[in-house]
């Protein structure tokens, strides 16, 4: 992540700008890979929950306020923050800080999202409230060198799990096992938290959590691989056949890797993120599936993936209406509703730069297959 | 315990209907409407939210929330019972594979999409029944519930389901037995495996491919290491394991919604783990279980159980607690706490820890998913 004091920094500076007596930055623990973790982020420490905040006043007071009271010595070593008070009263312990550090004017919340109605309003009574979810996102949204190292790192990774999925993707194997091969090849390489989606069977509708179905000849195998390092998610979108791939199959897929690449081309800092699921969708439609090309069959065409911010957005589709900036990660996946085949997954994380795009993983996109 | 709560449950996922058949849930729909009856309620909702907190939707649905997301039951007094789950529309012929509810919606917004229900219903105004809203919900949700239900009488119902929750069934006994297995058999897998070169993430990857391969649907573990200065539970990190480490584990399965947990105290010898040596520290515990009596108020038992810890001369650690109900919850009722007002009932299941300084030739903590049958405690996660 970046520089502390600089974000320290930046925070204070945006918290004077807009007027307010200072900053909660709240979690609840919750980890969700379509959503920033703004706590994660400006803290650096990954919390437990249920209640956790930092609370940061326009002077540059700062305090880390942890539930339970006993991971506060975790919070003391992950954190660069100082001041770190483990609390079984959190929002007793909070209120009590707005007042200590004269927060009691208008304070902005980050992350409050998350919150529960009594904590809310128990904020409220302490101090007006607004919503200032932009403040950390304005400092994430692009990526810093230290976070592109974590990135990158967190890509091989997702390779060390699609071969361990190649390789364990067998007849006979069920679902939630080829799972756990995936998931233990992943962890034994670093990785920190897993988000694992699979589906298979002869004619696929959606990914899904893994389930006792054995795997079996024909199976059209698919797998969302996406391991996180430090909060930083990167995913492989794959499909692997079971048995000697037909005409029918390879033509779809092929479709698919020519939507992918072109779609690529499209990604440019500065560039409207709709062009990935526009030129995607012209492609796919071309070929005859336009109405396969929207809801309910598909949904988004890709989104971002980051800590502080998962900038262009949770959802890429045509109606997308941000541009893509530098240092962007982003999922581009023309998964796509096939009828004669399924569902088939196909995607990979790029990184947004200045002239284009960056591919964070070295492992082809093509149909897989896994023959005997 | 509190545990990092990991982004997805990524572990098997099925509704095994031999184990926790249709019978089971409308059971509890049918005891739900016999109380609501009594209460006056026309309407029970039943919200979760996220990887934690999913006990009271899935007691009734057996849904459970997968990733950070909302979902509520509505009962009535008669009819079809509805499940509401945030997430999209192609999710939903798999979340009808793992719930006997028909009537299965997918929203963006739980909240909204309740009230929707509701007005089709004609049930605004009524007299609603709340689970779960006001402690779980996100408070925009919650506010935007309240504003559209304000000509409704509400009653805030969550005792209602914490106290038939806190009593298990057969079933449910058997299917935290389940996960208990896997508890004691990752525990005897490590005790059991030479390693060589392990770090804490490694054991970690270990552990956790055991478990999922056992059928596991979510796993935590905490590690604490007595030699490092201010030593407490935390999540394994990227941290060599050397040997004579004394390593205390935390482990907490899932398996098919329900929980067990167990906790034990190694030391690293050369490439293995050895477990503790039996001594007064084991003593004191097994005493302390025995005192587990039916009918005795668990404050009772809390204070004698502090006595005994400090008649036994050793420190106690106490900021884990003692321990609680278990089920589909890690934390549920009751609290083995002085102010607890429930007394031990058959049907309980309960985790009990006991964490010492100098237990032995060291800190040593234990932990173990217990079952209060009719003839008394049994430890669901020995071997």
């Amino acid at each position: 992540m970046s520089d502390p004091n600089m974000k320290l920094q930046k925070v204070v500076g945006l918290i004077n700008q807009k007027g307010l007596d200072g900053l909660i930055i709240y979690s609840r623990g919750n980890c969700f890979v379509l959503k920033p973790f703004y706590f994660y982020y400006f803290t650096e420490f990954r919390p437990m929950g249920p209640n956790s905040a930092v609370i940061i006043s326009k002077s540059g007071d700062l305090l880390l306020l942890v539930e339970p009271p006993w991971d506060c010595i975790r919070a003391s070593q992950k954190s660069w923050i100082r001041d770190v008070r483990g609390t079984s009263h959190f929002l007793k312990d909070l209120r009590e800080t707005l007042g200590k550090f004269n927060m009691t004017g208008t304070v902005g919340i980050a992350g409050a999202g998350e919150m529960t109605y009594a904590l809310y309003e128990g904020i409220r009574q302490e101090a007006a409230v607004e919503l200032v979810d932009e403040i950390i996102e304005e400092i994430a949204k692009e990526k810093t060198e230290k976070e592109l190292d974590v990135i990158r790192k967190t890509a091989r990774i997702a390779e060390i799990g699609f071969k361990a999925f190649l390789k364990y993707a067998r007849i006979g194997i069920r679902e939630y096992e080829l799972l756990a091969e995936t998931e233990f090849a992943m962890r034994s390489a670093g990785a920190d938290d897993i988000f694992n989606l699979m589906g298979s069977g002869s004619h696929n509708y959606a990914m899904h959590a893994p389930t006792d179905r054995r795997l079996a000849p024909g199976d059209v195998v698919i797998g969302e691989i996406t391991p996180a390092c430090e909060g930083q998610f990167i995913q492989l979108c794959r499909t692997v056949f079971l048995g000697k791939p037909g005409p029918v199959l390879k033509e779809k897929y092929s479709i698919l890797v020519r939507a992918l690449g072109e779609s690529l081309k499209q990604v440019k800092s500065g560039n409207p993120a709709a062009l990935i699921s526009k030129t995607m969708n012209k492609i796919i439609s071309e070929s005859g599936y336009a109405k396969y090309c929207y809801p309910p069959y598909m949904r988004a065409r890709g989104h971002g993936f980051g800590v502080g911010s998962i900038a262009p957005g949770a959802v890429i589709d045509d109606d997308t209406k941000v541009c893509l900036g530098r240092h962007q990660v982003v999922i581009v996946h023309p998964n796509q509703y096939f009828p004669e085949t399924g569902y088939l997954a196909c995607g990979e994380t790029i990184l947004v730069t200045d002239t284009g795009m960056e591919r964070l993983s070295d492992t082809e996109t093509r149909l897989y297959f896994n023959e005997g | 315990m509190e545990t990092m709560q990991p982004t997805l449950k990524r572990g098997r996922d099925v509704w095994d209907q031999i184990n926790m058949p249709e019978a089971e849930f409308l059971e509890r729909v049918r005891k739900i409407r016999e109380e609501m009856q009594q209460k006056g309620m026309e309407v029970l909702l039943l919200y979760g939210n996220s990887l934690n907190e999913y006990g009271d939707p899935c007691y009734i649905s057996n849904y459970v929330m997968k990733m950070p997301r909302g979902a509520m039951v509505v009962i009535t007094r008669t009819g079809e019972v509805t499940l509401i789950c945030e997430g999209f529309s192609r999710d939903l012929p798999e979340v009808k594979n793992t719930t006997w509810v028909e009537n299965v919606i997918s929203c963006e917004n739980v909240s909204q999409r309740s009230v929707a229900l509701l007005k089709g219903k004609n049930l605004i105004p009524s007299t609603l029944g709340l689970v779960g809203l006001e402690r779980f919900m996100p408070y925009d949700q919650f506010q935007f519930f309240l504003k559209s239900t304000g000509s409704c009488n509400t009653i805030h119902a969550d005792d209602m389901i914490r106290e038939m929750r806190m009593i298990k069934s057969q079933r449910e006994v058997d299917q935290i037995r389940r996960a208990s297995r896997i508890v004691t058999r990752i525990f005897d897998k490590i005790s059991h495996t030479p390693f060589s070169n392990i770090n804490e993430k490694s054991l970690e990857a270990v552990m956790g491919r055991e478990a999922y391969l056992e059928g596991a649907e979510d796993v935590r573990m905490l590690i604490a290491k007595p030699k490092e200065k201010n030593w407490t539970l935390r999540p394994l990190g990227d941290v060599p394991l050397s040997a004579d480490d004394r390593v205390i584990l935390y482990l907490a399965v899932e398996f098919e919604r329900y929980w067990a947990e167990g906790m034990k105290t190694f030391v690293l010898e050369r490439d293995s783990f050895k477990e503790a040596p039996v001594d007064i520290f084991n003593t004191l515990y097994s005493q302390i279980i025995q005192n587990m009596k039916l009918g005795e108020r668990i404050s009772q038992f809390y204070k004698e159980t502090v006595a005994e810890i400090k008649a036994t001369h050793v420190d106690a650690i106490s900021d884990y607690c003692l321990g609680q109900g278990i089920g589909l919850s890690l934390q549920e009722l009751p609290l083995l706490t002085e102010e607890e007002t429930n007394p031990f009932r058959e049907g309980m299941c309960l985790t009990l820890r006991l964490a010492v300084k100098n237990g032995g030739k060291g800190p040593r903590i234990i932990g173990n998913t217990i079952f209060l049958s009719k003839d008394g405690p049994e430890v669901l996660t020995q071997a």
